[in-house]
């Protein structure tokens, strides 16, 4: 038979694809990305456990107690195992694949129900749909939509469609002709028939075809995976490629948790909305005498209400935001703002210990990453496209040479960071007398005849079948074994643990010679050829885009030793933690991120401190001083090359943190008097480093234009003026108690004033509302406060003392600090506010607003430039 | 009450069927066009249905009787001649049109009920209405109204599956009852159902019927049930109606010997009537002693089962009277076991009255 190219026609056919209707792909693209996106911000923003109760509500709807508590413990056990962001964006996935898949289908069968010339065409190319291997249509998929959710939606949506349309018409047809007859004889239309006869009774078989989509949505998670979509399917894809047994384990639990909760619920959701499913879960209740309970549904109402309840206190937790301290870990000056860079790697060992490389240093740098694992051709493929910024294992110019050759005039070579790659033939050191390619002639018989390969269509395979096995006269007495380099490795490592001879195919930089004692073979004649380079090859116009990163990575390179050590780093971390190998490395090797990230000369604060590299745990509760020194603080520390986290919580549990260890420094500790009571009790954990700002004080407030009154004396048989009120705050402060036992006696005030308590914020605004008035009001304030910095006004003099001695502000660290930080210490104990600086600083930080009192506490150092260097000197 | 009227109907499935309309007309055989093919269902049908009248098609699996109720109110088209109801062409009409008619003047009842099970009784009885529009307090009314009248008052929120097979069929009579309309097909109804519900069913029909006065057409294949419920009869065979009559004439006249191999099973007792098996008295005995000496005076419309016990009680003949009372006939013992016993005469044409022989009453 000649040959038929219809792999050819296919492949111009999606080459032209891709170039004529492009536009149409990114239009697909947008929707259903948006589609996804909006589905997963539902469902994983909320917290976790909330959206557990809520998938548990709906159980108990649909299904009764058990169910309910089952699926409960379900989710949360995926929360357990940390899949939970990954277990949402695999269900919006499948949410989002199957909603359309379903709004298609169930049409098409009832069209090919009606008419049997739609059925007899549908019929084939459902066949297609559901045979045809999905890798045949992902790889086009990827090319025409890039790397991301939507290929594998796509995917999903061919693949499930078949058992939805074929469902649905048999549901039709299948239901009784006498029936659609006797409509028809009493004068139904059409349409009626099928709305009124022969949906309800076909909806049985229609619902189990819709649960049938979502099975096999599910299927398909994996295969989604290998082409970016995130969620459980690239974990599974990831743990697969990397032999990681455990990991592989954990997200294919995850997945068939998921798999039962729709299995069941959609299920039960034919009781609920067929009218037969809901008379036989009608008689079967009524039939269950015993264990009545579990047959207990509740009615649509309450299960809705129940619903909303979760969802409302998902959503106001979602709002306040739990968590102030955002874990910044910024090392050195933001470089990156936000920026976005994509990141892709191929699961070979040097490509996942660059990547996450390099995802820490950007990180650190300010930008934002996101990582994806993928083959090589989809990997290359997305950073033609421009979905991945730039991938770091380009092995050229033999290895890659197809990839490169494809897509050159839309990538940029950023140059080689390591070299030269070898290719070898391996074995362990105990086999003796092998040293060289020459010796494993005649010794066949000692390795079985095999020699262990990798993917058959690796390069280096068909360099070793084609040129070595040839050079050194092994063909014949050694057969070549093709399977995967996780394979070739598991049986490296079986055949050492047996100690047994075994010779693979290997190549460095690899941490299998680190993790093994294994010697290469001598390849005197040079059948293996030059050795490579490794590239980084990122998508053409990169440099533009972010031109910081280009030039580091232009000029990024790595020793064999940093490279292989910096991969068992990893390999230690163990499975899924690549992210920690790195920051272990890293702190190993202080100073790196500078070599290799080194900040643009020019930018502020450049000069490092000693202890650069080291992360201070800072903790503040939400008073205004301890919100600005602490942010303040927070950029210092970061222009001197430290890292740090923030986090804001109340004293008590602030204070016990300090003691404990967990939290290393805090800024508003208020001494001798308002915070005694925490210092007294853990002051055998607690460093005091000393005071920053005092004395502070407490007083009664006027605004400026108030005549008359300008001491405490001046109040007595002004009441009216005043309507009898002084505005205080929250009963419970301490200066409140003060104010009604102290200062009123004092002065004579009782009767004549009343203390209003209400609380900071709405003495403020009370504030605030009378002086845009001019209207005449007296608070309770102290300071240091903002309001002085905000507003004209004079504080009451208090000749008799009523309000006690002021107090120091201090800063207070764990136990350890000294030890730890000894060269911050020496700072805090030197650091000072005058009380204009800190009202300045406060001021500054009100203006800028909730959220960004970071960047509020940077503008006041770009005003005051020569703070830095008073607080945190660096020598020479 | 309205009049149908089914004029040359023919049904054929397969290609080209108006030229096999043409064949048959012209005489070729039904056999040669399935040979072809074509299978002619229905072959030139033409009856008439008077108002108020039971008209039952009666014949056996194939002989085409499904196929003809449903050409009536078009669930089939016929592929030729003409549907007339109340003299308007019901196979002329467009399908919305034909919709409405179906919907407001002509309902069905089926072999195996045709409830749905997705509906309560109450539903089921009111889906006609539902159909026509109806609010939904006033349908609901009306069919239990309906259901009433099949005696399932009481049963309006059960569902079909909870009822017997009885039950479930007067519940798709109310259903074709509560529409009001003036033409019932009965498709085979009381087919499914046991001997006994069978003759409670057939009862309740006419209890019905005398009180409603509705036009029906009634399939079956069982004579027994036509003879029960027609009023008028057609025998269909192979497609072709083969004999049209009442009962009696069926009985006494069949058309042919497939007819006449049909009727053998009959109980003729209840079907013959003393009007059809009288002779003329002796002459020269007055009515009065005649009256006086028979056992029994029955009517002409009698059946003859009614006649056995007074015959057997005496030799004397049993006198029949008409509406006034005057003797018009008698009924001796021996003519009584002699109409019996009476093989039926194939004729195919009508026959003239017969002669009346004299028999000597015995003792």
């Amino acid at each position: 038979m000649p040959r038929f190219t219809f792999g050819e026609w296919v492949e111009s056919a999606v080459d032209w694809l891709q170039s004529n209707l492009a536009w149409i792909f990114d239009a697909v693209k947008a929707v259903l990305g948006g589609m996804y996106d909006g589905v997963n911000a539902v469902l994983g923003g909320g917290e976790p456990l909330l959206l557990a109760g809520i998938f548990a509500v709906l159980a108990f709807w649909l299904r009764g107690v058990v169910p309910s508590a089952l699926t409960f413990v379900g989710f949360a056990l995926i929360d357990s195992l940390s899949l939970w962001d990954e277990a949402m964006a695999t269900l919006s996935l499948v949410v989002v694949a199957a909603v359309i898949t379903i709004a298609i289908a169930v049409p098409m069968g009832i069209w090919a129900a009606r008419n049997n010339k739609v059925s007899a065409t549908l019929r084939p190319v459902l066949d297609v749909m559901q045979t045809m291997p999905a890798f045949v249509y992902l790889i086009p998929g990827v090319m025409f939509f890039g790397v991301g959710v939507t290929p594998g939606v796509i995917a999903t949506i061919v693949f499930a469609m078949p058992p939805g349309v074929r469902m649905t018409e048999l549901g039709i047809r299948q239901v009784d002709t006498e029936l659609v007859e006797a409509a028809e004889a009493f004068g139904t239309t059409p349409r009626d028939t099928l709305t009124r006869v022969q949906l309800p009774l076909a909806l049985p078989t229609i619902m189990a075809g819709v649960n049938q989509v979502i099975m096999l949505a599910l299927s398909m998670v994996v295969i989604g995976g290998m082409a970016g979509a995130g969620g459980l399917g690239e974990k599974v894809y990831a743990a697969i490629t990397q032999l990681q047994v455990g990991l592989a384990a954990e997200s294919g639990i995850a997945v068939v948790i998921l798999a039962m909760y729709l299995d069941r619920m959609t299920g039960a959701l034919n009781e609920r909305v067929s009218p037969l499913g809901r008379r036989a879960a009608a008689k079967a209740a009524a039939g269950a005498r015993r264990l009545r309970f579990t047959h207990y549904k509740p009615g649509t109402a309450v299960a809705m209400a129940g619903v909303v309840v979760l969802a409302l206190i998902a959503g106001g937790l979602n709002l306040v935001g739990s968590d102030d301290g955002k874990n910044a870990r910024a090392d050195g000056t933001d470089i990156g703002q936000g920026q976005k860079i994509n990141l892709g790697y191929i699961p070979w060992d040097e490509g996942i210990a660059s990547t996450f490389l390099w995802k820490e240093l950007l990180e650190r740098r300010g930008y934002t990453t996101d990582i994806k694992q993928l083959d090589a051709g989809p990997l290359y493929s997305g950073v033609a496209r421009g979905d991945i910024d730039f991938q770091t294992d380009s092995w050229l110019p033999t290895t890659h040479k197809d990839y490169w050759d494809k897509y050159s005039d839309k990538l940029d070579d950023l140059g080689s960071w390591y070299g030269p790659t070898s290719l070898e033939l391996t074995v362990p050191s105990y086999v003796e007398g092998v040293d060289s390619l020459d010796d494993l002639k005649g010794q066949g018989k000692k390795f079985d005849g095999k020699i262990i390969g990798i993917e058959a269509s690796a390069g280096m395979m068909g360099t070793l079948n084609k040129k070595v096995l040839k050079e050194y006269g092994l063909e014949g007495e050694y057969e070549v074994v093709s399977s995967s380099t996780s394979s070739m490795l598991a049986e490296l490592n079986a055949s050492i643990k047996k100690k047994e001879p075994v010779v693979v195919t290997l190549w460095s930089p690899h941490w299998a010679y680190g993790k093994h004692d294994l010697k290469k073979l001598k390849d005197p004649k040079g059948a293996w050829g030059e050795g490579e380079q490794i590239h980084t090859v990122a998508h053409k116009g990169f440099a533009g885009k972010a031109p910081a990163v280009a030039g580091w990575l232009k000029k990024f390179e790595l020793s064999e030793e940093q490279l292989t050590s910096l991969e068992n780093e990893i390999q230690g971390a163990g499975q899924g933690k690549e992210q920690d190998g790195v920051r272990a490395w890293l702190k190993k090797k202080p100073g790196l991120l500078d070599e290799l990230a080194p900040l643009p000369a020019g930018a502020g604060g450049t000069a490092q401190g000693k202890d650069a590299g080291k992360t201070v745990d800072l903790g503040y509760f939400p008073w205004d001083e301890a919100i600005a020194s602490t942010y303040l603080w927070q950029n210092v520390l970061e222009d001197r090359g430290y890292g740090t986290t923030v986090k804001q919580l109340d004293p008590g549990p602030l204070y016990t943190g300090l003691a404990q260890g967990q939290l290393d420094v805090q800024f508003d500790s208020w001494l001798p008097t308002t915070h005694k009571d925490y210092w007294d009790r853990y002051k055998d954990d607690l460093t005091d480093l000393g005071s920053w700002y005092g004395p502070t004080s407490l007083e009664l407030t006027v605004p400026s234009y108030v005549e008359g009154v300008d001491s405490l004396d001046d109040l007595k048989g002004q009441g009216k003026k005043f309507d009898g009120k002084i505005i205080g705050i929250e009963s419970s402060a301490g200066m409140m108690g003060t104010l009604n036992k102290k200062v009123l006696k004092e002065y004579g005030l009782e009767g004549e004033y009343e203390v209003v308590s209400s609380s900071t914020s709405s003495m403020l605004a009370e504030l605030n509302r009378s002086i845009k008035k001019k209207e005449p009001v007296v608070v309770t304030l102290w300071s240091p406060h903002w309001a002085y910095g905000k507003h004209d006004l004079k504080k009451l003099k208090d000749p008799k003392g009523a309000w006690g001695e002021g107090e120091q502000i201090h800063t207070v660290a764990k136990k350890d600090f000294p030890q730890e930080f000894p060269e911050l210490t020496g700072w805090l104990k030197e650091f000072e506010l005058s009380e204009a600086q800190l009202a300045s600083l406060e001021v500054e930080i009100q203006k800028g607003g909730a959220g960004e009192e970071k960047r509020s506490a940077r503008r006041w150092m770009d005003a005051n430039p020569d703070v830095i260097d008073e607080m945190a000197p660096v020598g020479g | 009450m309205s009049r149908l009227q089914a004029e040359h109907l023919y049904k054929v499935f397969g290609k080209r069927p108006d030229q096999a309309v043409q064949k048959l007309q012209s005489g070729t055989g039904r056999d040669e066009l399935r040979a072809d093919g074509t299978t002619a269902a229905v072959i030139d049908a033409s009856f008439t249905v008077e108002p108020g009248q039971i008209f039952v098609v009666m014949g056996l699996s194939g002989s085409g009787k499904s196929t003809l109720l449903r050409m009536l109110n078009g669930l089939l088209d016929p592929t030729a001649g003409r549907v007339l109801f109340d003299d308007q062409d019901l196979t002329a009409l467009s399908a919305r049109e034909l919709r409405k008619v179906r919907s407001t003047r002509i309902s069905m009842v089926f072999q195996h009920f045709a409830l749905f099970p997705h509906r309560s009784v109450l539903e089921n009885a009111a889906y006609g209405l539902e159909v026509q529009g109806v609010p939904r307090a006033e349908r609901d009314r009306r069919a239990a109204e309906a259901l009433e009248m099949t005696g399932l008052a009481g049963w309006e929120k059960s569902w079909p599956d909870e009822l017997s097979g009885g039950m479930q069929q007067r519940v798709g009579l109310a259903r074709a009852l509560a529409t009001d309309a003036d033409l019932l097909l009965m498709d085979e109804s009381f087919s499914a159902l046991d001997p006994l519900i069978r003759r409670d069913m057939q009862s309740q029909l006419l209890e019905l019927q005398k009180r409603l006065k509705k036009t029906i057409v009634f399939i079956t294949h069982d004579l027994n049930e036509a003879m029960r419920l027609g009023d008028r009869i057609a025998v269909m065979r192979d497609g072709k109606i083969v004999q049209q009559g009442t009962a009696e004439d069926i009985l006494v006249r069949p058309a042919d010997d497939y007819v006449a191999s049909f009727i053998q099973d009959v109980d003729r007792s209840r079907v013959l009537t003393a009007g059809s098996i009288m002779e003329q008295p002796e002459k020269g005995r007055s009515d009065a002693q005649l009256l006086a000496e028979a056992p029994a005076t029955v009517s002409a419309g009698t059946p003859i089962a009614e006649l056995f016990t007074p015959c057997s009680t005496s030799g004397v003949a049993v006198a029949v009277t008409d509406a006034g009372g005057d003797v018009i006939g008698v009924v001796p013992r021996s003519r009584l076991l002699a109409a019996l016993g009476e093989e039926p005469r194939v004729e195919t044409v009508l026959p003239a009255p017969r002669d009346i022989e004299k028999v000597t009453a015995g003792a």
